[in-house]
């Protein structure tokens, strides 16, 4: 099938929950109630690192209102965890961060609730505490002392405060620095950031009288919840059922369990439903934040700018638990190589622990970090070498069929087309348009996540479909895509399909909304379904026209063989009473691309499956005096391999642009001393309707092997690039490079007062 | 505590209801009358995604004591129109893709009914939306196609283009 000849992928078309969402009739987790709903709170540490001495709950149990208190004494002993089993629901004997839950609370109302908190008793006894996150890798303060007796993933390699090292090497490094023109090293620091959705984590749970639970819970990983709910309850996942309502956005920071485990285990105790939703101080001092890193990077190059060596390193703050942060620092090691041909690299990812509030994975989790970095660099060489950073790029890119860092073989290479695009769009022959005024650009490349997605798909006898699926539609508007697949298939309208609601105990399995990947793994079950479909129908077409199969196919909701149709309607009503109906199980997975062991050390995510190309260019002025950035012009040219549904892609290259100036420029969560010191959305400041300028979306189409209709994955990739686009603009504009995110207007005020003298 | 009656029009419906002193306007919404519309996050007058019509003028619900809106008269998202009458801006907003999670959108939607409403036939520019739009903190859209949305519901209203 040729783009040109699709009636509804690839159409602008309206999103399928637009309606319900602009009305307020679409319900979120945060929205969904029970009748005799008890809601429930969490007593958080007031210490950084301390052994609990006495925890006494009793003033508070008896208080009027108050149905529950919890510790970790009233509930199974669990630790669990995606790379390492570090984390246990409460804190046991000791705090590791302020914020760290020590007793949760169910009460007739939220008010009895905080006023029960208030009343539980706690003694600490303060621990020497480590903070800094490269401290940490050699302090004799262990945030885990019992680390060695954690399981693990076997391919994860651990010790003392170090959660997880991973490595990527290639050729001899040494010898190419030896004789390289010049070698430059610089260091960079990235800060923590807030997914920022704004629906607060919520959940509400209820047991049955066969002792199963009903978790309602807004997670973009329902089956990973589900699993992670069984293994805290100690229970079969068959007897935890999650069901997400909606869900107001999520980023990353709602994939791994976060409030849900807290109302079902206050449900338990209490017999009553429960909820439990999170306040925005907890969200700032105790949810899932993009970590915070320090990128260290040896570069050397040949007279002409081209790349000959790299050694980078990155350390990353996991923070008490190591949460996904082992595979975020791995994942680094790809970004660091970039979309570059370097013949020798060694890149080493650390994760490690310190006592402060678990990270977790951010929307192109290590992406921006390890990108600012990389980035940065490309420029600071460039002018050092005399180089137009765009000429600099386009010396060392990738092109089709050359290797990847970990030696696999790059398929549907676009980077120079990416590039080229941006940089005519930003109108990059004038640099320099005025003082202070100045434009940049940046580049790089993402994966598409694999894992396996399925689907149910069942032809209704009024000819519409219904899609089952277990992946959540987070707001990308995936579902909507995906569903424009189908109709497109079947030879429906996208308003012929329906879809049902994601609930774990009735929807076939899916990886998850993460990773760039529901549209496209969808889509591909979505792709296998249909071809099952089409096989059901054709056979009763068979008989009901007396024509064979292979002269069959769908138009306009038909099956139709030459002159003979019959609508897909009269089939679905002859299949119910002869066959049961026509319903297909589709399924997809995406194997990951043959690479090259021996680079690899210690790496969860060896090679990238589908990888996508782009690059981001900006126009952008500072202010002299006070350092302020006003963003002019944001162009992005960014390879979606197909474009399902332009609008949606749109979308999620504005939104990720938007959270990405919000990283380069001004979020960041502070800590000090082990307390958050800016808990609350005035003092985190999120960019707002002023701060964003309108954002210009080149969409690039070089099809995917692995994609339906050669799709690559998309949500992920636009929040990588935005603060080195900046900080290279910021440099033209200028002179100097910020390796400091964020690159806050203070910073610049300072660096700029201190060249004038 | 000591409870007392909260007379109120909501959407045109008048609503007697038994409050505390210290309740919300939002925690009357949501957790007395059951209408979910409208959304809670900050509870700080930090977010917006709380934003209703008092009088047609919009304010965050979550800082409001329900006992400031005694005979005064709201309008929530769900008064705004329905699924088979939207609001220009409701229409517009689905048209232009500027829904995506959706969580900030009916305080989106309001805000910007109060501000084409304090300035009704003028088309407003791009940057006096971003204004009129700046107290309501979107995550997912990077807020483009908002301001589209509003700029043509605005024509919309104004009469200069028939509503579809
Ligand atoms: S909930 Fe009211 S402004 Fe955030
Ligand atoms: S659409 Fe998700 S926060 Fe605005």
């Amino acid at each position: 099938m040729s783009a040109r000849n699709f009636r509804v992928a690839g159409q602008r078309l309206p999103r399928m929950d637009g309606i319900g969402k602009v009305t307020g009739k679409h319900v979120y987790a945060a929205d969904f109630t029970l009748a005799g709903m008890l809601f429930g709170k969490i007593l958080r540490s007031t210490r950084a690192h301390a052994l609990i001495r006495r925890l006494d709950t009793s003033r508070a149990a008896a208080m009027p209102g108050v149905r529950a208190v919890i510790t970790a004494a009233d509930i199974p002993a669990v630790r669990f965890g995606q790379a390492v089993r570090d984390t246990t629901v409460f804190a046991l004997d000791r705090v590791l961060f302020m914020g760290h839950p020590i007793a949760a609370v169910a009460a007739v109302s939220l008010e009895i609730a905080v006023q029960a908190l208030a009343a539980i008793d706690v003694d600490y006894e303060d621990l020497p505490a480590v903070f800094d996150m490269e401290a940490a890798l050699k302090s004799a303060v262990l945030v885990h002392p019992e680390w060695a007796t954690y399981k693990a993933l076997p391919i994860i390699a651990r010790s003392g405060n170090i959660s997880g090292r991973a490595r990527i090497k290639a050729g001899d490094v040494e010898a190419a620095f030896a004789g390289a023109h010049r070698v430059y090293e610089h260091r960079f620091t990235t800060a923590l950031q807030h997914p920022g959705y704004t629906e607060p984590r919520a959940a509400v749970a209820d047991w049955d009288a066969n002792g199963n639970v009903t978790v309602w819970t807004g997670t973009q990983l329902p089956f990973d919840t589900q699993n992670t709910l069984a293994e805290i309850l100690d229970l079969p996942s068959s007897r935890v059922r999650v069901i997400v309502p909606g869900i107001g956005g999520g980023f990353g920071g709602k994939l791994r369990i976060g409030v849900e485990h807290f109302a079902a285990l206050l449900a338990r105790k209490t017999a009553r439903p429960v909820r439990v939703i999170t306040t925005s101080e907890e969200e700032l001092t105790h949810s899932y934040p993009r970590q915070a890193t320090v990128v260290t990077l040896k570069t050397g190059v040949d007279r002409d700018g081209h790349l000959l060596a790299r050694q980078g390193r990155i350390v990353l703050d996991c923070g008490a638990y190591a949460g996904s942060g082992p595979a975020t620092a791995a994942i680094a090691l790809q970004v660091l190589a970039g979309p570059y041909k370097t013949a020798a690299l060694a890149l080493e990812s650390f994760a490690v622990y310190t006592n402060k509030g678990t990270s977790g994975s951010f929307r192109g989790p290590a992406g921006p970090m390890a990108n600012f970095a990389v980035e940065s660099q490309m420029d600071m060489i460039a002018a050092d070498l005399g180089l137009d950073p765009l000429e600099i790029r386009l010396r060392n890119i990738v092109h089709e069929g050359d290797r990847g860092p970990s030696g696999e073989v790059l398929r549907a290479v676009s980077i120079e087309e990416c590039l080229r695009r941006a940089a005519a769009a930003i109108g990059w022959d004038d640099r320099k348009p005025a003082p202070g005024r100045g434009k940049g650009i940046a580049c790089g490349w993402w994966m598409t996540t694999g894992g396996s997605s399925g689907v149910y798909v069942k032809i209704n006898p009024d000819g519409s479909a219904t899609l089952v699926s277990g992946a959540v539609e987070i707001g990308t508007g995936a579902i909507t895509g995906a569903s424009q697949i189908l109709a497109e298939e079947l030879s429906l309208d996208l308003a012929d399909i329906s879809v049902t609601g994601v609930d774990t105990q009735a929807a076939p399995y899916d990886y998850g909304a993460q990773g760039s990947r529901t549209a496209f793994s969808v889509g591909n079950a979505c792709l296998a379904a249909a071809a099952d479909l089409r096989r059901q129908m054709f056979a009763i077409a068979a008989a009901q026209l007396d024509a064979p199969v292979e002269a069959m196919v769908l138009r306009d909701k038909h099956v139709v063989a030459g002159d003979k149709s019959i609508s897909i309607a009269e089939v679905a009503r002859i299949s119910r009473l002869s066959g049961g109906g026509l319903i297909a199980h589709g399924t997809a997975i995406s194997p990951s691309p043959a690479y090259d062991p021996g680079r690899l050390e210690n790496h969860p995510l060896p090679a990238w499956n589908t990888p996508s190309f782009h690059a981001h260019a900006v126009d952008l002025s500072v202010d002299p005096d006070t350092g302020t950035v006003d963003i002019h012009r944001y162009v992005v040219a960014q390879d979606v391999g197909f474009a399902i549904n332009p609008t949606y892609i749109e979308g999620q290259i504005e939104g990720g642009v938007a959270q990405g100036i919000g990283q380069a420029l001004s979020e960041e969560i502070v800590y000090q001393d082990g307390k958050v010191m800016n808990a609350n959305l005035t003092d985190y400041k999120m960019p707002t309707a002023l701060d964003v300028p309108d954002i210009e979306s080149i969409l690039v189409e070089c099809a995917s092997v692995a994609g339906p209709y050669g799709a690559k994955g998309v949500g992920e990739p636009p929040c990588i690039e935005p603060p080195a686009a900046i900080a290279n603009a910021i440099a033209a504009a200028t002179g100097f490079w910020l390796p400091s995110l964020p690159m806050t207007a203070e910073k610049i005020a300072r660096e700029l007062r201190a060249r004038r003298k | 505590m000591s409870r007392r009656i909260l007379n109120v029009v909501i959407n045109g419906e008048r609503h007697e209801l038994l409050i505390e002193p210290h309740w919300t306007l939002l925690q009357v919404l949501r957790g007395q009358i059951g209408m979910m519309g409208t959304k809670e996050n900050c509870l700080e007058a930090e977010c917006g995604v709380c934003t209703v019509l008092l009088e047609g003028k919009a304010v965050n619900s979550c800082i409001l004591l329900a006992g400031q809106v005694e005979g005064r008269a709201i309008t929530t998202i769900e008064g705004l129109g329905d699924p088979e009458h939207l609001h220009p801006l409701q229409a517009a907003f689905i048209e232009h893709g500027a829904v995506q999670c959706g969580y900030c959108i009916p305080g989106m939607i309001l805000s910007a009914k109060s501000f084409l409403d304090e300035n009704p036939g003028r088309q407003p520019t791009r940057q006096e939306i971003r204004e009129a739009l700046a107290g309501t903190l979107c995550r997912c859209t990077g807020y483009g196609k908002i301001v589209d949305a509003v700029a043509a519901a605005a024509q919309r209203m104004a009469g200069k283009e028939p509503t579809p």
